[in-house]
């Protein structure tokens, strides 16, 4: 075991880097809105899933099957990108519309906010399987059947660490979710709409007493945590080349686990709870095999919840009230 | 008359927490409520500045009737607030607290934060610090510099002195006639009677969400029955609440 541990270390260190980064990019849109509404957006799931399909529809669209290089290759990919970004942006906004604004304006529990996100989850997944994913992809009857993209960059070794290649699209993988990162900081640290944001967070009350539009600012954060998540979308689908209308629930939940092992309401905490969850999973899967991926996540979110509730870093965005 | 709440009555789900009140507000006036905690102040507040919605009644404010409104445009329209608890944001610096108060504002602020900075010295010795490690009484006056920033053009102070050393209550006293001298209008919620009547030109009387009483601040003082209830019989030192 421990020979094996060895020689996989590396090779799952890089894996588990690219997925940790999906898991954060994810992770953001959870722990965002929990800030600002104190509320689990469980239907987040599906907002990545359809991040994915649209992603897809950009190669479909233009029949690319196969790989191209040079401009061609980054138009395309940052085409995916927004198109990814903007499906889940759009399906973000409508869901607080019809799912949560509603509730919230009739002052309702946040276990009927919880049970409304259960079911537009469920809406939305049969909502791909059955008509969006047959018609827009032309796939009559086979909504529920994996998809595969099509392989549209050549996949290089990039470096190599201790003799194990490094590949392209895990490189890509990370930077691109790093970037997203530091640009959402900025925005949130640094603009108009990110002080309202964390004014709403800490004291929703108050914000609306300086002027505070909060409606607007729900609207703002799902937007972007939507966004986020459509990028980590198109990342998922440029690096493993495949999506389902299924895809979100395993994502969306350990997405959900990155939030929490970092912190919910925590942006820093999203980005360190995804890397590491992504690397525990990978490390535990040399250890115990990889069946046990899904086990080791959720076990360690069990942990979580039972011995440090505020996370790694715990709850910066709205911070200790005073 | 700039501000005028006509015969309101506010729910909490069944319970009626304000039973019809009416309170005129005049340009220039520093105007106090003062009554027993849980008479319907802060509520009567929050109604103004919109955080409540009230079930009959109106408020009209410069001449409109703003019952209505959304909260946050009401600040726009001229209403700023520095609300129970002080509502600062603990996890923002004095300096971004101070410019969330602007938030409704385009254009330049700097007057507006010279001014705060010059009526609050304490507060530009402490702009880069996290408004949650503060203190009550510099929290106050933080919560008092923010409104400030909007330019209201009445100031709704809800009680300013809450917790505060006699001292300290004192300083923010002095420094919200020095605002009202400088032109802003004062609506005042206190439960320390004694310090509001001082300084205020009028008052209202509350009682379980009615107005019992209202008169020019300085009568009220010298009326037997509200010194009675309010002012502990005999003029002396405001509760003495520690800091925290």
């Amino acid at each position: 075991m421990f020979n094996d541990f060895v020689s996989q270390f590396w090779p799952q260190t890089i894996d588990g880097l690219a997925f940790g980064s999906i898991y954060a990019l994810i992770a953001l849109g959870y722990t965002m809105v929990y800030g600002v509404l104190r509320l689990i957006n469980f239907a987040h799931s599906e907002v990545f899933m359809i991040g994915t399909f649209g992603a897809m529809v950009v190669p479909f669209v233009f029949g690319i099957n196969t790989p191209l290089t040079g401009i061609a290759l980054v138009g395309l990919i940052l085409a995916m990108i927004a198109a990814g970004a903007l499906a889940s942006a759009g399906t973000a906004v409508a869901l607080e519309r019809v799912a949560y604004r509603p509730l919230r304006k009739r002052g309702a529990s946040r276990l009927a906010a919880l049970i409304s996100a259960i079911g537009a989850s469920i809406f939305l997944q049969e909502l791909f399987a059955l008509l969006v994913i047959p018609a827009v992809f032309d796939r009559p009857e086979r909504g529920r059947i994996q998809m595969g993209l099509p392989r549209i960059a050549e996949r290089q070794e990039l470096f190599s660490i201790f003799g194990h290649p490094v590949m392209t699209h895990q490189v890509f993988v990370v930077v691109a979710a790093i970037g997203m990162m530091i640009i959402l900081e900025r925005l949130v640290n640094r603009t108009k709409i990110g002080r309202g944001i964390r004014a709403t967070a800490q004291n929703p009350e108050a914000a609306v007493l300086m002027g505070v539009d909060i409606n607007r600012i729900v609207q703002m954060t799902f937007l972007i945590g939507g966004a986020m998540a459509g990028v980590a979308g198109a990342l998922y689908l440029l690096a493993y080349e495949n999506t389902n209308y299924y895809i979100g629930f395993l994502f969306g939940i350990k997405a959900f686990t990155a939030a929490v092992l970092g912190g919910i309401g925590n942006l820093r905490g999203a980005l360190v709870g995804g890397i590491a969850l992504g690397l525990a999973e990978n490390y535990g899967a040399i250890i115990f095999g990889s069946d046990w991926k899904h086990v080791i996540s959720f076990t360690v979110l069990v942990l979580v919840l039972m011995f440090r509730p505020t996370g790694l870093l715990g709850e910066s965005l709205q911070q200790a009230r005073a | 008359m700039l501000l005028e709440v006509k015969d309101i009555h506010v729910h909490y789900g069944k319970i009626e927490a304000i039973k019809g009140i009416s309170v005129e507000v005049n340009e220039g006036e520093i105007v106090t409520l003062i009554g027993a905690n849980g008479a319907g102040k802060t509520t009567t507040l929050k109604t103004i500045s919109g955080l409540r919605p009230l079930t009959s009644g109106s408020v009209i404010f410069d001449g409109q009737d703003i019952s209505k409104m959304p909260g946050h445009k009401r600040v726009e329209a001229g209403l700023g607030q520095a609300p129970e608890g002080r509502g600062i944001f603990p996890g923002m610096t004095v300096h971004d607290n101070l410019l969330m108060g602007a938030y409704a504002r385009s254009g330049d602020v700097s007057a507006e934060l010279t001014q705060a900075y010059e009526l609050f010295p304490r507060l530009a010795e402490r702009r880069t610090q996290f408004a949650g490690t503060m203190s009550g009484g510099e929290q106050q006056m933080l919560a008092i510099g923010r409104a400030l920033m909007a330019k209201p053009k009445v100031l709704l102070l809800d009680e300013p002195s809450m917790g505060l050393a006699p001292l300290l209550v004192k300083q923010i006293f002095e420094i919200i006639e020095e605002i009202n001298r400088r032109g802003t209008t004062v609506l005042l919620v206190e439960q320390n009677a004694q310090q509001a009547l001082q300084l205020a030109h009028r008052a209202y009387v509350l009682e379980t969400g009615s107005i019992v009483k209202s008169a020019d601040a300085s009568a009220l003082l010298d009326d037997p029955a509200v010194r009675a209830a309010y002012l502990g019989g005999d003029l002396g030192e405001p509760s003495p609440n520690g800091q925290h």
